[in-house]
């Protein structure tokens, strides 16, 4: 036995593997889709190390881990800045490197944005757990969060010398400097539970970023919604608060509106619920969530469908295959 | 009650919420799972998830594949093909779970809330106020006094919303304000006209009663009932409980944590919505 994967020396806050597409079709039994917070980091970092671009990677949330390798492989490190070492030596991100059987990366504090990720050739080979071996930690599905000595396994090599590779920064995520973000999202499914003056509030007012934010949900402090008739004259089966309703469907990346408490909802996110959704964010928007940080800023801006599909076209481009360089 | 027709809302860009009418009952959600079952039947290649709930269903599409007037065009055509006709039968698994009324964990939990929030009514005292139930006994027989409908699952993995099937037996509540931030394993509790059993050690909103020491979700798989899925109830499924003691159900924890505990599922019966409905029409008109 010469390859076996990489050893988690620190593993940093609540490190996942994650994969994509996600936990597809069991939403129905209450699993969350789980898969990368920040979908164009993710897949730049496995183009750069010559993944499929959804293959098994590495997930760091403002703390990154310190992992030895022990076989010789090829990795990449993208997303958050999180000033990443290689034998105690600065290394560039956005760029294949090639690293030896012995070698420890070390990820620090995020120093611009939140989540960073690391790809490795061949990808993490953990088990498949109903379809994918995306993490959703808190309930323990697929695994956990990496954990002190875990010992992680990699799928096969490619024979012959890796390609090094890079992403031109115009092909990057363009992470706010000046904790303020711009995010796209689309009225519905529950705007007409809202008066039109908290819908043009919505989109009109600043909203701060909770300390109590995660995988599930991007908490959000800001002015107060007023309601329609709908959610202050309806039947008892609703519930009580004008938020609430008949336990309902979440959407992912809806604005879930719990009293006067907006928990836009992600990735990990429950998949029903008794809360309005009165918006919700454009898919092609999720990624600038996961680099928010506490205390940031958002500012919505609203978008119809069509709108929405020219960003994931756009985002489609960022992530394919051609977006890397040769260094 | 039940819309004239379909009512759909986007959900941004890769979602549609499809209501089908407006309340908590048994017509409407069979309705909902009719629907959901006939769609999965079309296979239309562009659906990722459907979620069927209490009286709306959620449907994940790829909008690369389907735009959404295509999407919501097609759900009208195949609601129009089945119609909104509640009969028929079904094949419907009856689990009857224990439950230890009043115990010692919910309790505590309730206490630990209190402690937080010392104006919070204890929860079986709310309960039983609000529904008109003489004590905690009467509580306890009018919960275990019906069989629950699977309605829905979502929240959490495997997380259950049960409905009685008995119209005198309907509890209801109002959720915890602000929500718990922890609820034990296995607890019970009621929230709107809903019954649930917590799978695991979560945050929670529903009014305790009691617990449920046969596990609902194993995410190791290591019990028999759990050989082909995670999650021990489905949509469609019904749920008995029976009340068991202290002593019981520490035996039951503990056939569990041996890894022998076998649930009691019956498998060979099937549901007469017709049947069913003649029935709870009478009992109704008898209350």
């Amino acid at each position: 036995m010469s390859a076996h994967g990489f050893t988690v020396l620190k593993p940093g806050l609540e490190t996942t593997i994650q994969e994509l597409p996600g936990r597809i079709g069991y939403l129905e039994q209450g699993f969350p889709i789980s898969g990368p917070f920040d979908k164009w980091s993710f897949r730049q970092a496995n183009l750069l190390v010559g993944n499929p671009r959804d293959t098994a990677a590495l997930e760091c949330q403002f703390l990154g881990p310190s992992l030895r390798f022990d076989q010789d492989v090829v990795i990449a490190v993208t997303g958050a800045d999180m000033r990443p070492k290689l034998d105690g030596e600065a290394v560039p991100m956005w760029q294949t490197l090639a690293v030896s059987a012995g070698q420890v990366l070390e990820l620090g504090a995020a120093y611009i944005a939140a989540r960073g990720y690391i790809a490795i050739s061949g990808g993490i080979d953990t088990p498949v757990v109903l379809g994918s071996r995306a993490v959703f930690h808190m309930a323990r599905v697929g695994g956990q969060a990496l954990v002190k000595d875990q010992v992680l396994p990699l799928g096969p090599q490619s024979s012959g010398a890796p390609a090094i590779l890079a992403i031109p920064e115009g092909s990057r995520p363009c992470f706010s400097t000046d904790k303020t973000w711009q995010i796209e999202a689309l009225a519905g499914p529950n705007d007409d539970w809202l008066d039109p003056a908290a819908v043009e509030m919505f989109f009109s007012a600043e909203w701060s970023v909770q300390a109590k934010s995660n995988r599930t949900g991007i908490r959000l402090t800001g002015p107060e919604f007023s309601f329609a008739g709908r959610a202050l004259n309806k039947s008892s089966d609703h519930g009580q608060d004008p938020s609430n309703i008949i336990d309902h469907g979440y959407p992912l990346g809806a604005v879930n509106l719990a009293g006067q408490t907006p928990i836009i909802l992600v990735n990990d996110a429950p998949s029903t619920g008794g809360f309005i959704n009165p918006f919700t964010v454009a898919s092609a928007a999720f990624w600038k969530l996961a680099q928010t940080k506490p205390g940031d800023i958002l500012r919505f801006r609203r978008v119809d469908r069509e709108e929405a599909g020219q960003l994931r076209a756009a985002l489609e481009t960022m992530t394919c295959a051609g977006v890397t360089v040769r260094v | 009650m039940l819309y004239e027709t379909l009512h759909f809302s986007p959900g941004g860009d890769r979602a549609v919420e499809v209501e089908l009418g407006d309340g908590m009952n048994f017509t409407l959600n069979f309705t909902v799972h009719r629907l959901v079952a006939a769609i999965r039947e079309a296979r239309l290649p562009a659906i990722e998830d459907i979620i069927p709930e209490l009286a709306s269903l959620q449907i994940n599409y790829d909008p690369d594949r389907i735009s959404y007037e295509n999407l919501i065009r097609e759900i009208a055509a195949i609601y129009e093909r089945i119609g909104s006709d509640v009969s028929g039968s079904l094949p419907s698994r009856l689990l009857t779970l224990p439950i230890h009324y009043f115990d010692e964990e919910t309790t505590a939990c309730i206490e630990d809330y209190r402690k937080t929030y010392p104006e919070k009514q204890i929860d079986p005292d709310l309960l039983c106020e609000l529904n008109g139930v003489e004590n905690r006994a009467a509580l306890a027989r009018r919960h275990s006094g019906t069989e629950y409908w699977v309605a829905a699952l979502g929240f959490w993995p495997g997380l259950c919303s049960l409905l009685p099937l008995r119209p005198g037996s309907r509890i209801t509540a109002p959720k915890y304000n602000p929500p718990r931030t922890w609820t034990p394993k296995g607890a019970v509790g009621i929230g709107g006209a809903l019954c649930c059993i917590y799978p695991d050690r979560t945050p929670g909103g529903y009014q305790l009663i009691g617990r449920c020491p046969a596990p609902i979700y194993d995410g190791s798989q290591r019990l028999p009932a759990f050989r082909d899925s995670l999650a021990l109830l489905r949509a469609g499924d019904r749920v008995r409980f029976r009340p068991v003691s202290a002593e019981e159900c520490a035996w039951i924890d503990a056939e569990v944590a041996a890894e022998r505990y076998e649930h009691d599922v019956v498998e060979y019966q099937i549901f007469s919505v017709d049947q069913y409905l003649d029935w709870a029409k009478a009992q109704g008109e008898k209350a």
